[in-house]
This record gives C-alpha cells, structure tokens and sequence, in this order.
C-alpha cells in the first residue's frame, strides 16, 4: 500500500515537471507539439502549464543581442584597403518565423554574418575612404600650426552615419522574412591594412617634417625682421632726437639774436656803444701777460706821453 | 539470518528508528531550507532585483529582505552605486598606488584613423554607472561587450571627424565630452540601463614609429620660439636705452635753449642799462671806460713799446719774437 502511495507521487512529480515551465523575464517560448508549432508565442514571464511528454518548450531570447562580424580586409571606391570591424544589434520579433527559418540563435549569427558582411563589402566599396571614416563637414578647430599646415579635412558627400544607415537599412530588407529585426549597425573599427599602414606613417613622418623645417625657417625669419627693426628704430630714434635737439638748438640761437639786436639794434648810438663797450671787453678778454703791444704816439691814450694839449 | 546456527538469534531486533523520527528529521530540513531560502542581505551599493517564476516583480533596497523561499522567487543582485570602468588601449595590470598598465593585446583598440587619413593611437576610459537594473537585466543581453563596441565605434565617429593635429593637441577635451554625450544618447537609445559618468582620454599619440617626427615638430617650435624670444630680448637691451639717450639729447638742447635765451636776456638787460646811464654823459662815460679798461689790461702787459709817429722804419728792427712767446699784438 505504502509503496503505491510512493509510486503515485513519483509519477504526479514527473508529469508536473513535465508540464510546468517557467518562462523567465528575458526569454520568450513557443511550444511544439511533435515539431509543430502550437498557439501563439508565449512573451509574459511566469509559471506555465503545457501537455507533458508529447509539447516541448522552445525558448528565445527577448533582449537585443548583440553581433560582431570578423573583422573584413576590404577596398573602399578608391581603392584603399582597410579592416572593417563591425557590430549590430539585433532581436528576434517573431520567434514563430524565427524557428521556422533559422531554428536556433546560431543559425541566425550565421545569416546575419552574411547579410551584414556582404551589405558592408557593398556600401564600402561604393564610398571613397574619407566618406567612410568622416561624419561632418565640420571645420576644424585651428591649432597652432600654420594655416598651411593645418592638414586640410576633405569634404565629403555621404560620411560615416549616413553609410552606416545605409548599411541597415539593406540588410533590415533582408531579414524581414527571418522573424529577427537588425536595430543598429555601426563601424567598430576601421584600420589601414599593414602595408598601407607603412606607407601612411612614411607621409605622416614626411609632414612633420616638413612642419618643422617650416617652424625653424619661422624662427629664423622672424629674429632676422626683429634684428631689422631694433636697427630701424634705433636710427630713427637717434635721428630723431638729433632732429629735435638741432631745432631747438637754433630756436634759442634765433631767440638770443633776436633779445640782442632789440637791445643792441634801438638806434645808432645803441649800435655805437656795442661795439665800443665789446671792443673793450675783447681787449681785457685778449690782451695779456705775453701780448706785445706797440702803441703809436698818435693814439687816442698816448698822445699825453708827448703832449699835455688835446689836439 | 537463514536457517543456520542463529536460531538464538531470532529474537533479537535490531533497533530502527522510527518513522516519525525521520519523518521529524525531514520535516526539520525542508523547514530549514524554507527558512535558509526566504532571505537574502543587498549589500550598501546593491539593489536586489526579484523574480518570481521569471516574472520580475519587484527591486529591494540595501539591508535584510525577504522573499518567497524554494525558488518560487529568485533575486539578482545588481551594484547600482559602484562606478564601473571599462578600459579601452590598456589594461590596468594591478590597480595601486603605482598601478600598472598593459597595452598587450589591446593595440588594436586604440589605432584609429583620423579625418585627414592620418592614424592615432587612443587610449580612453570609460566609467559608468547601471541606473536602470530592469534595463540592465532585460533588455539587453551582454551589457558590458554592448559598452565596449557602442564606445570603440564612437570614439572612431568621433576621432575621424578632426584632423590629427587637434586630436593630439587642443580636441583632446572636446573629443571627451562629445564622445560622453553621444554615448550616453547611445545608451538610451539601446536602453542599457546605463549612465556614462565621464569619458576620460589618456595617452593619446601618434603611431609608434611616427612619434619622433611629432617630437622633432615640437622641438622646431620651441626652437622658433627661442629665436624670436632671442631676436626680441637683443631689441629690448637696445631700444629702451636708445629711446633714453635720445631724451637726454633733446633736454640736454632743451637746457641749452634756456640757458642761451637767458642768458641773452641778462646780457641784453644789462647793456640796456648801462646804454641808458650813458646815454646820460655819453663823451665821459666813454672816454671813462676806454681809460679803465686800459688801466686793467696794460699793467699785465710785459712788452710795452711806444712808438713816436715820427719815427719811421724802427719797426723792423725790433725783435718782436722773444722765446716762448707766441703772440704778438698790434694796437693802434
């Protein structure tokens, strides 16, 4: 009796653990019935109720999953090849449609490898490199370089976002009949390949250097104009001066000419007495101990050694 | 226990413990486990995310929580306060005082082209926090690898829209904070759950085998800097000290000027004066300086010869030349 009782709740276990689920918060299911789809897929979480034994429970994420493709050497329109990187975001919305073409999360990589792989391959062999890697006309911000050397950014038709959207919007038209949905595709990353590389670094190298031999010259340049202008306002400073010093020497010349002759210049008597009154002051300025002087008896003063009488 | 020589002992029971008893003993484990099962600790910088049957019902704060025990409710546990980093270039090796970084295997996250085609080696952080768990857990599956190409692709957009130079030099800040605000609208758009903190650049360089003509640009422009500095330092030893001269020389003439105009003013004055007390007695006054003047200079005189007017031809013969004397007068 006891042992029945212990068969029974044995065999209600498994029929209940075959007939209960749990459809977790993330997942979505749809059940078979001898591989057939049956009812619609199940997207509320919770406990779940199915015919044991004879339903099986297929689950499928309800998240965005995420893809990343290998990364692909390619050549862009002008024939530059570089490593394109990409990612998607994806999620299955019909999970029915879904299990019927690619059966499970594998086979959906796979198709959406070839999808997005082959929709990159297209959009970057129509696009030249820089539409590829720029995203905006922007202009860039000056640094301190020399306008020339300021490495011109191109100008592009397309960009990077507009190509990316490119890049969706094909490969969205052909999942629609694979129950998934691609949301998102973007460049991870975009590289030159390695012998492209080598010669990028050679004309950056070749740039630079050409930048700083045009630094240098600069320099030079510029300390020889500095040189050129110390000796430029020096002459003219010292001219200047010179200039300035010179007029206002002749100012006050004039100025004393002219207080002299007011004073010297009044009438004929002023003019006499100047030159006698100088006359006598250029006597005592120049006669001296070793002046000889042989006077006349006829002067004025020494007329009185030979005679007392005014002539 | 057969038909052997036991026969003895066929009594004999070994003693089994009782149903009950184990009964009890099963009672007492289902008991603990229920127990053991039906509460969990969110630690100070978590929140608890419960589901029921895989159904989410609801988020628990920090502390003591409960919840419906045997797996009928199950809880994630999710830091919603800790800063979270992802390295992109490098990795931190072993985070310290000194910590110490690699870049192995992660140089081919950080090459990048820019938009003039140039290439650049970038190396960035990113810290972020999980605001939404339901997001977080939900919505998207494999968050963190999510993060990871959301900022490499970017950090490329980005990159490639600015020329090698002001990557390098003054976008350095700029590319931080775009690459901050187009990640975070990223974030929302994917609905991660997610906030970015900061977007924090570290080395950004040229490619290895590149960098020693960057540096040499460098140095060509301190080297300019130093020439002009040197052409402008030999100017200023010169110009302020000319400039200087240069009012010397013109207050010196300014001096002059002065100087000469009064003193002709002084001269002038005084013959003025004088004129006009000779003008009172002009024979006199005259005849009185003429004599004076003599009176002064003659006594100096050594040489003194006097000639009588009619005496002709004594002139010659006079030796007007005597050693050491240079000069000779003639008077009237």
């Amino acid at each position: 009796m006891r042992i029945a009782l212990i068969v029974a709740a044995i065999v209600v276990f498994i029929v209940l653990a075959n007939s209960l689920y749990v459809v977790n918060e993330p997942e979505q299911v749809i059940v078979t019935q001898f591989g057939e789809p049956i009812g619609d897929p199940i997207i509320e979480p919770g406990l779940k109720f199915k015919t044991p034994f004879i339903q099986r429970v297929h689950r499928f994420d309800r998240r965005f999953l995420e893809w990343n493709g290998d990364a692909n050497e390619l050549p862009t329109r002008d024939k530059r090849f570089i490593w394109v990187d990409t990612y998607a975001r994806w999620r299955i919305t019909d999970p029915l449609l879904f299990f019927q073409r690619l059966r499970d999360e594998n086979g959906a990589q796979s198709r959406l490898d070839d999808i997005l792989d082959g929709e990159t391959r297209n959009a970057i062999a129509n696009h030249d490199l820089v539409e590829v890697i720029r995203s905006t006309n922007r202009e860039p911000v000056e640094t301190n370089l020399t306008i020339e050397e300021q490495t011109v950014l191109e100008d592009i038709e397309t960009g990077r976002l507009a190509i990316q959207a490119m890049i969706l919007e094909a490969s969205q038209e052909r999942t629609e009949d694979l129950g998934i949905e691609i949301l998102d595709v973007r460049f991870q990353r975009i590289n030159y390949v390695e012998e492209v590389r080598q010669r990028v670094y050679e004309r950056m190298i070749s740039e630079r250097q050409r930048i700083a031999d045009r630094f240098r010259s600069e320099g030079q340049g510029e300390a020889q104009r500095i040189r050129g202008e110390r000796d430029r306002d020096l002459k003219e400073i010292e001219s200047e001066a010179y200039r300035t010093a010179q007029t206002i020497i002749g100012e006050a010349d004039a100025e004393a000419a002219r207080i002299f002759a007011g004073a010297y210049d009044r009438s004929q008597q002023t003019r006499d007495f100047y030159e006698f009154l100088k006359t006598m002051e250029t006597f005592q300025n120049t006669i001296d101990q070793k002046t000889s002087l042989i006077l006349s008896t006829d002067g004025d003063f020494t007329r009185f050694l030979t005679s007392p009488e005014t002539p | 226990m057969s038909d052997g020589g036991f026969d003895d002992l066929r009594d004999v029971r070994v003693p089994r413990p009782p149903m009950r008893v184990i009964g009890l003993a099963a009672l007492v484990i289902v008991a603990i486990a229920i127990v053991w099962s039906s509460f969990y600790t969110v630690g100070p910088e978590e929140n608890g995310v419960v589901l029921r049957f895989g159904e989410y019902v609801r988020t628990t704060d920090p502390g003591l929580q409960f919840k419906l025990p045997l797996g009928i409710e199950r809880v994630y546990k999710i830091p919603v306060q800790r800063q979270l980093k992802e390295e992109f270039g490098f990795q931190t090796v072993r985070a310290g005082v000194r910590s110490q970084f690699s870049t192995q295997g992660r140089a081919e996250e950080a090459r990048m082209l820019t938009g003039d085609l140039n290439a650049a080696v970038v190396e960035w952080v990113v810290q972020y926090r999980i605001v939404d768990t339901y997001n977080f857990l939900f919505r998207v599956r494999n968050v963190r690898d999510t993060l990871r190409f959301m900022s490499e692709a970017i950090m490329r957009q980005v990159v490639g829209d600015r020329t090698v130079n002001e990557v390098l030099t003054v976008g350095r800040q700029e590319v931080a904070s775009l690459v901050e605000v187009k990640l975070q609208e990223l974030c929302d758009a994917y609905e991660l759950g997610l906030r970015i903190d900061q977007v924090v650049l570290q080395d950004v360089n040229p490619p290895e085998p590149v960098r020693g003509a960057f540096n040499e640009v460098n140095e060509a422009q301190q080297q300019r800097e130093r020439l002009i500095n040197e052409a402008q330092s030999e100017y200023n030893q010169v110009i302020p000290r000319a400039r200087g001269t240069a009012q010397q020389t013109i207050q010196q003439a300014e001096g002059y000027k002065l100087d000469r105009v009064n003193r002709a003013q002084g001269d002038a004055e005084r013959f003025t004066e004088l004129y006009q007390a000779y003008a009172l007695a002009p024979e006199v006054t005259r005849k009185r300086m003429y004599l004076e003047t003599l009176n002064d200079i003659l006594p100096n005189v050594e040489s003194k010869i006097v000639l009588d007017e009619s005496l002709q031809g004594i002139l010659p013969l006079l030796d007007l030349k005597s050693p050491g004397t240079g000069q000779t007068q003639g008077g009237r």
